[in-house]
């Protein structure tokens, strides 16, 4: 079995139209892959910066996998929401990246996209907030159905992965 | 004679560096204390696992500099890269009446490639939930604090809190490994270049002095 470790944070997010800024994240993979130590999905604590765009939140990743096959390569995908000060949240973005598959310091800035709902549901967002979600998550980070989708373009979610890698060479696979 | 090959079972990370300084558009004479965090594979070997740095302010030139120039040097071994150690760092100044109060709680993994890296951590504060209660801590110069600093390394549990960014440390760091190929683990090209990995977003035209 071949190993990979995935140790960084989720630095933050910006580029939003508002910086008070939380994030759902998880990890998916392919049914070969066995998670053995750490948390592969969370939630980021809300953060609210004092100057400039770009909302921290250092959420630290320790995974560490063992797998018998190259499909389902770990992704990572996100789900941006926006808490205003009475703690009502709405959605600001779905993104989704892979994670690296070369061993070392890896610095990623994932993209995101909302939604984009009717001209009536677009302008009561502008007075209300709200807005269009999917209803399920898998949509993020594959490509079916996804045709049917009209989306805006978002921010971008800011992360820095540091990969390791054992045994991959056994196996005659190179990274 | 020949060196007999070892079979390690463990293999060592070796730290050097240094907690440069800071940058906190707010707030000066501030102190940083700092520990490391790591799995229950892991053990420090040598070096301190905590400490405290002087006090410092801004100096004349550059208003937003605070530099601590405080050193770190601490091993550790494991047999296992999970659980990398985290250095966490808390930054603490006094407010209007001289109390200290926390100005910053920050976390990042130590780099696990050999080499020279530079890490620009972003520092963050608990902020209370109600307005009232950001008055009377304001008034009785007591902010929410974390009871131990160390839950900034851990990613649990941070659903419930509302934090509010304010400030960056600057960290560099030479690494060193010894034994973690021979186990088996590829941690990828030795570092080359010098990035910082966070980028500041203040926007007051002012360069964050450690940007390359």
């Amino acid at each position: 079995m071949a190993e990979l470790h995935i140790i960084g944070q989720i630095i933050g997010a910006g580029g939003f139209p508002q910086n008070s800024l939380f994030c759902k994240w998880g990890v998916h993979t392919g049914g070969a892959w066995r998670l053995l130590s750490g948390l592969k999905e969370g939630q980021t604590q809300v953060d609210i910066p004092q100057t400039g765009d770009m909302a921290y939140w250092s959420h630290p990743i320790d995974l560490h996998y063992a797998t018998k096959g190259l499909q389902g390569w770990p992704k990572l995908h996100f789900q941006v929401w926006h808490q205003d000060s009475f703690g009502r949240c709405q959605l600001y973005g779905y993104g989704y990246c892979h994670v690296p598959s070369s061993p070392g310091h890896h610095r990623i800035s994932c993209v995101t996209w909302r939604p984009l709902g009717s001209w009536q549901e677009q302008l009561a967002q502008m007075f209300v907030g709200g807005g269009p979600q999917l209803r399920s998550p898998d949509l993020i980070y594959s490509g079916a159905d996804r045709y049917r989708l009209h989306t805006e373009a978002m921010g971008t979610v800011e992360l820095e992965l540091g990969i390791i890698m054992r045994h991959f060479d056994k196996y005659g696979v190179e990274s | 004679a020949v060196m007999a090959t070892s079979n390690p079972s463990v293999f060592l990370l070796s730290v050097n560096g240094q907690i440069e300084g800071a940058n906190f558009p707010e707030y000066d004479n501030l102190y940083c204390k700092y520990c490391f965090v790591y799995g229950h594979d892991w053990a420090p070997t040598s070096g301190l696992e905590e400490g405290i740095t002087q006090i410092t302010c801004k100096g004349s030139e550059s208003s937003h500099k605070l530099i601590w120039n405080f050193p770190l040097e601490t091993t550790f071994k494991s047999t296992n890269p999970s659980g990398w150690p985290q250095l966490v760092v808390s930054v603490y100044g006094p407010d209007v009446f001289g109390n200290d109060v926390v100005r910053g709680y920050g976390a990042t993994h130590i780099p696990f490639t050999p080499g020279q890296h530079t890490r620009t951590i972003p520092m963050f504060v608990p902020e209370p939930t109600w307005r009232l209660q950001k008055f009377t801590s304001w008034l009785l110069g007591r902010r929410p604090e974390y009871t131990d600093p160390k839950v900034v390394a851990q990613g649990e549990g941070r659903e419930v809190t509302r934090v509010r960014s304010q400030g960056f440390v600057t960290v560099s760091f030479h690494i060193i490994t010894k034994d973690i190929k021979k186990l088996g683990y590829d941690t990828g090209p030795s570092s080359l270049a010098n990035t910082p990995s966070a980028t500041s977003g203040w926007s007051t035209g002012e360069q964050p002095y450690n940007m390359e």
